[in-house]
């Protein structure tokens, strides 16, 4: 896609559905961050629609969050598999493909390429969301071969520590001694160290966190895609709880991510020079543009009065 | 009959605070009016999970958000 096939003919407008026409006039394409970006979400036309996750779910809030956050929606794709979190992704205006069996990796390696092939010209961000299950378990091998030859996408982990969507069995990314429905005895063994593995594998940008933070949050999503770009593969593991499996009561979701942020998910950020060398540049380059914003925006008020 | 969450407007207008709508896991549910200087909910998208409620009233002590059965007033 493209901002111009978004973007209908304004009298053609009248005949598309009001949700399509709100998106394209009050949504985020072809806006910035300071228009219509976390900082400001609910103010604007989101680009998640109504979706069946459940009440309260971390998940669906971080991909509301990953969402706001993309610094080019109108030229974004993204990648799932089964799971809790494609009920939501598969319903934001943003294309959306659906891998089986743990091949998003896969298929956004070839997706990548073919990008890079088809618009060498303009900068097409691919980036898959998948469980923890997806992720690390039965899409592993897919996972880490991608990373292994340095496929230049984004990957990201919504980690809930166990498979919600089918009844609460123990994942290899469940805490040891976790007791779920599936999983009575408690898991025996340990949590997969993901971040170390992708480490290993060849990703120049890794980040652990549990999304309390929505700046920050959303700061490491958008470092990810830029890295991804430029240098090579990007990943990250945010905690999204599953208040069902875990039984945590809805109004105490926050507060459970909030503390998982002091165990098991420290923030834990690793970057390679290259990695951090275009996060530097592009992170200025940003702070500059949002700096003549202000300014242009200041004079042109100064000019009215 | 399910709940929902209901925004007291005139209370929340009083502080110039955004935070409820940025802590909401479902998009474009809890909004925020501009013009009015306050927040409030789209009741047909809202899952009733309170999330809302606890950074209102447990995390910045302001206590504007209630829930209440959906469809009845007050």
């Amino acid at each position: 896609m493209s901002l111009k096939y978004i973007t209908p003919a304004e009298r053609f407008k009248r005949y598309l559905p009001k949700d399509y026409v709100e998106l394209v006039d009050f949504g985020p394409f072809g806006k910035t961050q300071d228009e219509a970006g976390p900082g400001n979400m609910g103010q604007f036309k989101e680009l998640v629609e109504e979706h069946p996750m459940c009440s309260g779910c971390w998940m669906a809030y971080y991909i509301r969050l990953i969402f706001a956050s993309l610094p080019c929606p109108e030229e974004t794709v993204t990648l799932g598999t089964a799971g809790c979190g494609r009920l939501a992704i598969s319903q934001a205006a943003v294309p959306f493909i659906y891998g089986n069996y743990g091949d998003q990796n896969a298929m956004a390696s070839g997706l990548t390429r073919a990008f890079r092939l088809r618009f060498p010209d303009k900068q097409k961000d691919v980036i898959t969301i998948a469980g923890d299950g997806g992720t690390m378990d039965i899409g592993f091998s897919m996972t880490m071969h991608s990373w292994i030859r340095g496929e230049k996408f984004t990957t990201i982990m919504l980690d809930n520590e166990v498979y919600g969507n089918t009844g609460g069995q123990s994942s290899g990314m469940s805490p040891k001694g976790a007791v779920l429905k599936m999983a009575p005895m408690g898991k025996d063994f340990e949590k997969m160290p993901a971040t170390k593995l992708a480490q290993a594998a060849g990703c120049v940008y890794t980040v652990r966190m549990s999304p309390t933070n929505i700046k920050k949050a959303a700061k490491i999503i958008r470092r990810a895609i830029f890295v991804a770009r430029e240098v090579g593969p990007t990943f990250i593991q945010a905690y999204t709880s599953c208040n069902i499996e875990y039984s945590i009561p809805t109004e105490e979701v926050f507060q459970d991510a909030k503390d998982q942020e002091k165990d098991r998910f420290q923030f834990e950020e690793y970057m390679t020079d290259e990695a951090k060398e275009v996060i530097e540049r592009v992170e200025a380059e940003e702070k500059a543009a949002s700096k003549s914003r202000k300014a242009a925006k200041k004079a042109a008020a100064a000019e009215a009065v | 009959m399910y709940y929902v969450a209901k925004v007291n407007s005139d209370q929340c207008a009083d502080y110039k605070c955004t935070t409820c709508t940025l802590y909401c896991p479902e998009a474009n549910t809890l909004m925020f009016d501009t013009v009015n200087n306050t927040s409030w909910v789209d009741e047909d998208r809202c899952k009733g999970c309170a999330l809302c409620v606890y950074v209102c009233t447990d995390m910045l002590d302001r206590n504007c958000i209630t829930m209440v059965m959906s469809g009845q007033e007050g």
